[in-house]
């Protein structure tokens, strides 16, 4: 390339689109990348077609920033694709990183998605049986939508990835700082991260750098954020207000917290955490302060859908990756 | 890393393994598995030939891990660490299989046990293969200790190791010394006198030179870990105005013989106890004897006595456990009224005479023959106590199914003892959490070993002595006080504490201080660094138990020698 701009190329899977504007919100900071940056591929804020991609030599892009998790057959074309023309391929958000809240999907079969979705959902017609196929024929024509597959997959389930960028979305600093280190990268200014590393995030739990008090903690009842008037100086889990921060990676700016929501986790586990979800069931179930398994149950009453919970943006990263029950 | 070279050894136990498991086909499957160098089977693994053979492979062959094949870890992990140690190897570069007790002793299809066999070796050949060599430490171990509780067990104690050059603190709540022994008249089977048996006793605990007597007073917080305990203990001002005294003092070791307090007689309402004047308890009746009159609340003497045993024991509604003394206690009183109130009849209704302790089958024998009338009753049929009307010549009148006769028996009565039982103090749980220790469900504290170990506690350092571990007599108390004694002589000569290399650790870096974990741990071996908002593991205080490794949600706390490189490598292992 003659200006010597950096090649980039921005892409989403099974994804919000959250991820997009979280690198919008950068505000002015986006026209520097612009001005660094030549995107080739951007669908939701500049162009770029199947067929640019398509005829790119390998390794011509710089760096592919790709959000979303990989549920159809699209995502993983596209992703396989952008990891052949890319020296850098950057997993950013939740759901790219560990599935985030695609990955939910993961604790239902296919059958029961396409189920609730096309036939018992209340808002269908009655009578109307109709399930997209990925292939069909219409007035002889071959129609074909990317194939839905059984499972989600985060990013390196499917392509290697050389760094994350955590965050459900990323928040516009931590995006702005994990921009300017692979360009400082790049541009052989600043030294690379290890392959694998997650950037734009610290390395240690949120609870470090949340500023409520913590004490010894045991738990009688459990309460939903609008069940109870909190102390807004003590830790929520404390409170008995369910916060997945002990086993969540720092880096967010503790927001939730100090805004008075208990952390949902969207940062992934703390970096010596192999499966934030375990973890969290393991820490909640050692603080609950009763030995009469009638008690515990009634304090488990409190928690209402653990798993969606305690493994909300990472059920794919999780050991057990999705349901196996029969 | 060098090569590693992995010895698996399989062990026929006999035929207890080899009879279900086929160790040949175990040990082939073995051998195919990355980094195993020799693959044996053994009649005895344990043996000495056995023991040997693992030395001279791990000279010859340079081995540098042992998975032995045989039974619990809990049987023989120790003694093929030593094996490894003699040879030179780190003693922790081993891993069990247990292919006994969770193999050939529970499965009877040989096949599918080989199978599952051949899985636990090959997960003990991943494990081992991520060991990580650990060293056993060292901490100095204070000589001094720290008595809770005057009574006969905490006197005996103390007087032991003083006598030994410890200096004590012997710590009593009450303003004396002597516990529930010292409101006793005689004892059993041989009629001494309490109160002989304790002066001596006292008089030394009071004179001697290593003792710091500690009267009116309580221990009100215990820190640290074995041999190196603080204790603060606050005594009561005796001028009413004046503050308590607090000290705190280091101490090595702790021995608690809080001892027990009898059974409410009033929670049993059929014996009319609080109601009918001359129904007394057992305890009320030895202050009688000590104050040297048997009378009844009138002030007469009585002609007629009755004994009822297990008053609060042997029943389901107050205390399923039997008392151990009562019995004995009893035949004691029979003696003594027959002494005190020449004449006298006495009624003894019991469930079962327990007569199980030395010279006390004797005793019961010449009771018998004092011509004590013995009534059985069943379990839950109590005897009915009323008053007698003013024809008969007797206060009460005594209902009994008699068991052995078969009949109703009606008996006089002008004083009922209770043989009331024994039941743990009300602050027990106080007690135990002050010094780290459980009780059972009827509050007793609980030993390390019920069998093989009596006198420590599940938290190194604590001992018991005495009725706080459960009800018993004076030389049963006596001889846990002077085992007490003589388990911290043992480590004091030492001089040395040895830890095991096996503890959980705090990953500062990793730590967030969430404090999650703060007050799972059994043993308190986590304390909080409010400064660096850290918690932080006192090693020499953690079992390895590994509670707050699992709760940890940030993954700060991890193992030695439980890694999650080890665990997942052995679940692969039993799952391929």
């Amino acid at each position: 390339m003659a200006d010597k701009k950096l090649q980039i190329a921005i892409y989403w899977g099974a994804a919000c689109g959250g991820c997009d504007v979280s690198i919008l919100d950068t505000n002015e900071f986006i026209l520097d990348v612009d001005a660094l940056c030549d995107v080739r591929l951007w669908p939701l804020a500049a162009d770029g077609k199947y067929k640019d991609v398509e005829a790119m030599a390998d390794g011509e892009l710089d760096v592919t920033i790709m959000h979303g998790a990989v549920r159809n057959s699209e995502n993983e074309h596209m992703a396989k694709l952008l990891r052949q023309k890319s020296k850098i391929f950057v997993a950013y958000g939740s759901c790219a990183y560990m599935g985030g809240i695609p990955g939910l999907a993961n604790l239902v079969p296919r059958e029961e998605i396409f189920a609730r979705a096309y036939l018992d959902n209340p808002s269908i017609e009655p009578g109307n049986r109709t399930v997209p196929l990925s292939e069909t024929t219409v007035n002889g024509h071959d129609l074909e939508i990317p194939k839905f597959y059984d499972r989600v997959y985060k990013l390196d389930q499917v392509v290697d990835v050389d760094y994350y960028v955590p965050g459900c979305p990323p928040q516009p600093d931590q995006c702005k700082a994990a921009i300017l280190a692979l360009v400082g990268a790049l541009t052989g200014t600043a030294e690379a991260p290890p392959k694998g590393a997650v950037v734009g995030a610290f390395d240690r739990a949120l609870c470090d750098d949340c500023q409520r008090t913590k004490t010894e903690k045991k738990i009688k009842r459990f309460y939903r954020p609008w069940q109870i008037m909190q102390d807004p100086d003590t830790c929520l889990m404390e409170q008995g207000i369910l916060c997945a921060g002990s086993a969540t990676r720092s880096g967010c700016g503790v927001r939730c917290p100090n805004s008075g929501i208990p952390c949902r986790g969207c940062y992934g586990p703390a970096p010596n955490v192999l499966d934030q979800g375990a973890k969290l069931l393991s820490a909640v179930s050692s603080i609950i302060d009763s030995k009469d398994p009638q008690e515990i149950d009634q304090i488990l009453e409190g928690l209402p859908d653990f798993t969606s919970f305690a493994n909300r943006y990472g059920v794919p990263a999780s050991l057990l990756q999705r349901s196996h029950r029969q | 890393m060098e090569d590693l070279k992995i010895g698996v050894y399989v062990c026929n136990c006999g035929t207890n393994i080899a009879k279900v498991v086929d160790c040949d086909a175990t040990i082939e499957s073995a051998s195919r598995l990355p980094g195993v160098a020799i693959a044996r089977p053994y009649k005895y693994m344990c043996s000495n030939p056995g023991q040997e053979m693992i030395v001279a492979d791990i000279r010859e062959h340079g081995l540098n891990r042992v998975v032995v094949a045989a039974c619990s870890p809990r049987m023989h992990e120790p003694t093929f660490r030593k094996a490894l140690q003699q040879a030179g190897v780190n003693p922790y570069f081993l891993e069990m299989a247990n292919i006994r007790e969770q193999c050939s002793w529970v499965h009877e299809d040989g096949a599918v046990a080989t199978e599952k066999a051949k899985a636990l070796v090959k997960a003990a050949v991943l494990r081992v293969a991520r060991h990580e060599p650990l060293e056993r430490r060292s901490v100095d171990m204070c000589p001094d200790l720290l008595v809770i509780g005057g009574g006969i067990a905490g006197m005996t104690a103390a007087l032991d190791l003083a006598d030994a050059g410890s200096k004590i603190y012997l710590v009593e709540r009450a303003d004396h010394l002597g516990g529930n022994l010292a409101r006793v008249d005689l004892t059993a089977p041989y009629l001494d006198s309490a109160r002989d048996m304790l002066t001596d006793r006292m008089t030394r605990v009071v004179e001697h030179p290593n003792i710091s007597l500690l009267l009116n007073s309580e221990v009100e917080r215990l820190e640290g870990f074995v041999g190196n305990f603080q204790a603060t203990i606050a005594t009561k001002a005796r001028n009413g105005n004046a503050a308590d005294q607090v000290a705190t003092v280091d101490v090595g070791s702790v021995v608690v013989c809080t001892g027990y307090k009898e059974f409410d007689a009033s929670r049993i309402t059929h014996y009319g106890y609080g109601k009918l004047p001359n129904v007394i308890t057992s305890f009320e009746f030895e202050k009688m004897l000590r104050e040297g009159g048997v009378e009844t609340k009138e002030g007469k003497a009585p002609q007629y006595v009755a004994i009822i045993h297990c008053v609060g024991s042997r029943n389901l509604e107050f205390h399923a456990y039997c008392s151990r003394v009562c019995c004995m206690t009893a035949l004691k009183y029979a003696h003594e009224v027959k002494s005190a109130v020449p004449g006298a009849y006495v009624s003894d209704i019991y469930i079962d005479m327990h007569a199980f302790g030395k010279g006390h089958e004797d005793f019961y024998r010449r009771s018998s023959e004092v011509k004590t009338l013995f009534l059985m009753y069943a379990k839950d049929d109590y005897p009915v106590i009323r008053r007698a009307d003013a024809k008969d010549d007797c206060e009460m009148l005594i209902e009994v199914n008699e068991s052995l006769s078969g009949e109703t028996i009606e008996i006089p009565a002008d004083m009922v003892i209770l043989m009331v039982g024994m039941e743990a103090r009300d602050d027990w749980a106080d007690v135990a959490h002050l010094v780290n220790i459980s009780g059972d469900k009827d509050g007793w504290f609980i030993e390390s070993h019920p069998k093989l170990d009596p006198v420590a506690t599940t938290t190194d350092g604590i001992y018991i002595a005495g009725a706080c571990q459960a009800p018993k007599d004076i030389p049963d108390s006596v001889a846990q006080a002077r085992a007490a004694a003589a388990r911290i002589l043992g480590r004091i000569a030492k001089g040395k504490l040895e830890i095991d290399a096996v503890f959980a650790e705090v990953d500062e870096d990793k730590c967030s201080g969430c404090r999650m974990c703060n007050e799972l741990c059994p043993y308190t071996a986590i304390e909080f660094d409010a400064e660096k908002k850290r918690s932080h593991i006192i090693s020499a205080l953690c079992k390895a138990c590994g509670a707050c490794v699992a709760a940890c949600p940030s993954g700060a706390i991890a193992a030695r020698h439980f890694t999650d490189a080890q665990i997942f490598a052995q679940i692969e292992g039993v799952l391929a």
